[in-house]
């Protein structure tokens, strides 16, 4: 418990000025005082002079206060930092969001205890405040002591959730709770009473878990294993089917447990998968809504996936908010998996900027240990979709092992870790590719998360324009269809040092400086040597030579990185490949936090050789050679992998490059799970 | 020394505006939570709370204005300010409101307007007085600085003369400025 008040109070203390002007983040000392000092909540009021009398109120009682007045940036700040509040105070009456749909979706999506105010103290509204599901109800002016019983609240729900039989919540409950209690011995004799009084009520709340597959373990809270019902594909697709049944709208959990007749499944169960289910849903109405950024890169994801859905038309939902949200139905499924008690398992990612930050948030919290089990998840995921879609569909969103998607027409992948890495949609048949590249923490196995995207092969040849984005965290970048003066040209942005990308016909690699976002174009295939210069940032070829020796591509196209700097932090390197004739095309992606120097490029370019296949098959980097020169600091590792079956932990990008023959190529090699395989992976999410 | 004096000046006028009913315990809350770290915190508060209500009540004014003005949207507004008021604790304008709602529900738009001419005057009264509370309170400082700086002065003996001159003149507008905020002070009441 204690090591977990550690953990508790770097977070807090890590918080910093978020979005609006008025969020301010205190890290209160946490001296033994009279009520638990270092509870972190969130205050919602459009009322400055409020929230400024409440925040300092907050403050002397010790606590740790963000505050908030706008509802939409408190629940992005909620999103994407799961697990970092304890309480959230709302003000009824906000001109953008009703006090109680807030409510609402808090205790829904993060299950945190949610305290209510208003000036307005009638019967009325205070019962319909309750029956909102909030905690308490406080009548403005607020006054000190009301606040310092808000600490109350928190335990008495967390209390009240670990009765529940729903083992994840259990878990995180178990774990605030540790927290919780921790912070409650902080207080003097006023607690200790209040301690004596949880012991027992542990011990009753104990006795009457004997069918629970709970283990409420103050002590010990993450040694504790719980054994959990595994929401597996087929008991999801009976869920679902029983829901449709019934009507999402009557669904009740006594009828779905009925229409489900699986022995051993109790109703909490079934609750509390509807629970999600419907945040679910909700979450992808919402995500289908908040598409300002790519329209139309969801909406061809989505048509992808309806071909693939076989499930009803609400595991359709499913599937295409798992595509489209695929790093939450990764985290998710890693959460899953690895029956990691996570609270990150539900990551509402309603537009790009929230499915970004999720997107960061999923890659955070993914241990490193488990990246393992992860990929294969991952892969899995991904694999199974592409079985489904046309060839050149395929849509890889991936966290450490990166698997790339691509829509027949275009693509755009989210997720960076920062975000911008827009996806930049390109409308005509344009290729998105996008590389993200977690940079530290990749290197260590810790976060990695890569999106890669990569067009058919069809695309490529065919579609005027592919482009290829690479960014990185500190970087991100997003590049517009810079396609223009390149005919059939797949757009390679590389960062750095580039690397080369082997392409189909008239595939251009351009690398893009990171101002202009120009590249140099190569041609591939049938002028072998170096490409025209098609665009005037040739120079980088140039440089190539100089800096990769080795980077002289026979058949395949140069590999050209704009030395001038694209961000720093990028690098790209397209490794031809070598080693396997069917390898996948790889852009191989370097992030280094140094300027596209030679000495970067040195180090991280041992291997570039454009091994001119003379396939045009992009060349790929052995994932090992170029790790080992990326010592520099921030280095970000691309995960590279050949097919899909090797997909590694490292955190290198690959760019998957997308010419007619890596397009066959790519396709075969993915495992041949099918869709449901997939879709236990999506349905996993729902597990929790 | 008139230090003291001020002081007690401040005390009471902070008197005068609870026992007329402008303040309210709210007050005392805000008071409990000035203290090192944050000073001047219910000057902040106060000032903050100045600007904001002043928006809301423009935006009252327009609404009422209207022709066929939206109640619901007057109510809301309303509810706004009332929060605001109670926040801190200005007690005359929070009861205009709390009248000022009733007419809107009621939709009575002749009486919305009377109320809502009173909530507009409690509120200038209050400024006025909260910001000539506030000039006491900071008088302090600045007596505080003229004493540290005359007897810092005064070691020096051939300045001596020249300060002692200085420091009379120096008392003696105070002295005159403490007449002049009394005099405010009781003209008020």
């Amino acid at each position: 418990m204690e090591a977990m008040q550690k953990l508790a109070a770097p977070n807090a203390s890590a918080g910093s000025n978020y979005g609006s002007g008025l969020a301010i983040v205190t890290v209160a000392g946490a001296a033994p005082e009279q009520f638990p000092a270092g509870l972190r909540v969130l205050v919602v009021d459009d009322d400055v002079t409020c929230l400024k009398i409440l925040e300092h109120m907050l403050r002397k009682c010790r606590y740790h206060v963000i505050t908030c007045s706008q509802a939409m940036i408190a629940l992005s700040l909620l999103r994407e930092r799961k697990g970092c509040f304890d309480v959230v105070i709302s003000d009824v009456h906000m001109p953008d969001m009703d006090g109680f749909k807030l409510l609402e979706l808090v205790g829904l999506e993060m299950d945190l205890p949610v305290i209510m105010m208003s000036a307005d103290g009638r019967t009325s509204a205070v019962m319909r405040g309750i029956k909102h599901g909030a905690c308490d109800y406080l009548i403005k002016p607020v006054r000190m002591e009301e606040l310092k019983n808000v600490w109350q609240h928190v335990v008495r729900k967390k209390w009240n959730e670990s009765k529940d039989v729903e083992n994840s919540s259990s878990f995180e409950d178990s774990d605030r709770q540790g927290r919780v209690a921790d912070e409650s011995e902080y207080a003097s004799s006023m607690n200790e009473g209040t301690d004596a009084s949880w012991k027992t009520q542990k011990k009753k709340r104990d006795s009457k878990d004997e069918e629970d597959d709970i283990e409420l373990d103050n002590e010990d809270p993450s040694a504790s294993k719980k054994p959990r019902v595994v929401w597996s594909v087929e008991l999801h697709q009976q869920f679902v089917n029983a829901v449709n049944q019934v009507g999402i709208d009557k669904a009740v959990p006594k009828r779905i447990l009925e229409l489900m007749n699986v022995p051993g499944l109790t109703r909490e169960n079934v609750a509390s998968h509807l629970q999600k289910f419907r945040l679910y849903l909700k979450r992808i109405s919402g995500v289908t809504q908040h598409q300002a950024a790519l329209p139309s890169l969801f909406c061809n994801q989505v048509d992808a996936k309806t071909k693939c859905g076989s499930l009803g038309s609400l595991d359709f939902h499913s599937l295409a908010a798992s595509g489209q949200i695929p790093q939450q139905t990764l985290a998710a499924l890693h959460a899953e998996l690895l029956c990691h008690p996570s609270n990150n398992i539900v990551f509402p990612a309603v537009d790009q900027p929230v499915l970004l930050q999720a997107s960061n948030q999923g890659s955070k919290f993914l241990p490193l240990e488990k990246e393992v089990a992860f990929g294969q998840p991952l892969f899995k995921c991904q694999s199974g979709m592409q079985k489904q879609l046309p060839p050149s569909e395929i849509t890889v969103h991936g966290m450490s092992p990166g698997f790339s998607s691509w829509s027949s027409n275009q693509l755009g992948v989210t997720g960076s870790n920062n975000k911008h890495a827009g996806l930049s949609n390109i409308q005509n048949n344009s290729l998105l590719m996008q590389m993200l590249q977690h940079q530290q923490q990749q290197e260590h196995h810790q976060e990695s998360f890569h999106y890669m995207v990569s067009d058919s092969n069809n695309a490529i040849n065919v579609q005027p324009s592919c482009l290829v984005v690479s960014s990185q965290s500190p970087s991100g970048i997003t590049v517009g269809c810079n396609s223009g003066p390149i005919n059939q040209k797949s757009l390679v942005l590389s960062p750095q040092p580039s690397s080369n990308i082997q392409l189909g016909n008239n595939s251009l690699l351009a690398s893009s400086n990171s101002t202009s976002n120009s590249s140099n174009s190569r041609l591939n295939n049938p002028p072998l040597g170096m490409p025209p210069a098609a665009n005037g940032d040739f120079k980088d070829i140039g440089m190539l030579s100089t800096y990769y020796p080795t980077s002289s591509l026979s058949s395949s196209s140069v590999c050209t990185s704009s030395a001038a700097g694209w961000r720093p932090q990028n690098n790209m390197k397209i490794s031809s490949i070598n080693q396997r004739a069917d390898q996948l095309p790889k852009l191989y992606i370097q992030g280094s936090e140094q300027i596209a120097g030679a000495s970067v490029n040195q180090g991280q370019f041992r291997n570039l050789g454009f091994v001119g296949k003379g396939t045009c098959i992009p060349s790929r980097f052995a994932v090992d050679d170029l790790e080992s020169p990326t010592n520099d600091k921030g280095f970000t590792k691309t995960s590279t992998f050949d097919d899909v079956e090797k997909v590694k932990q490292e955190l290198n990008l690959d760019f998957l490059d997308g010419t007619k023959k890596v397009g066959n190529a790519m396709l075969p090699n993915f495992p041949s799970t099918d869709f449901l395989g997939s879709l236990s992976n999506d349905s996993q999410f729902l597990k929790y | 020394m008139d230090y003291s004096d001020l002081r007690r000046q401040a005390a009471y006028m902070k008197k005068s505006l609870f026992d007329q009913g402008y303040l309210d315990e709210q007050f005392y809350q805000l008071e409990d939570l000035q203290d090192d770290v944050s000073p001047n915190f219910v000057e902040e508060v106060v000032t903050l709370f100045f600007k904001d209500s002043s928006r809301l009540l423009s935006n009252i004014e327009q609404a009422l204005e209207k022709n066929s003005p939206d109640f619901q949207k007057l109510d809301s507004l309303t509810h706004q300010l009332k929060g605001s008021t109670s926040s801190i604790g200005a007690l005359k304008v929070k009861n205009e409101c709390t009248l000022l709602r009733e007419y809107c529900n009621k939709e009575n738009l002749d009486g919305c307007f009377r109320t809502f001419q009173k909530v507009k005057r409690e509120h200038a009264i209050l400024r006025q007085k909260l910001e000539a509370y506030f000039q006491v309170m900071t008088c302090n400082i600045y007596l505080l600085f003229c004493v540290f700086c005359f007897i810092f002065f005064h070691i020096a003996d051939f300045w001596e003369a020249y300060f002692k001159s200085a420091a009379f003149i120096a008392l003696f507008f105070h002295d005159a400025f403490l007449v002049y905020l009394r005099g405010l002070v009781q003209n008020n009441d």
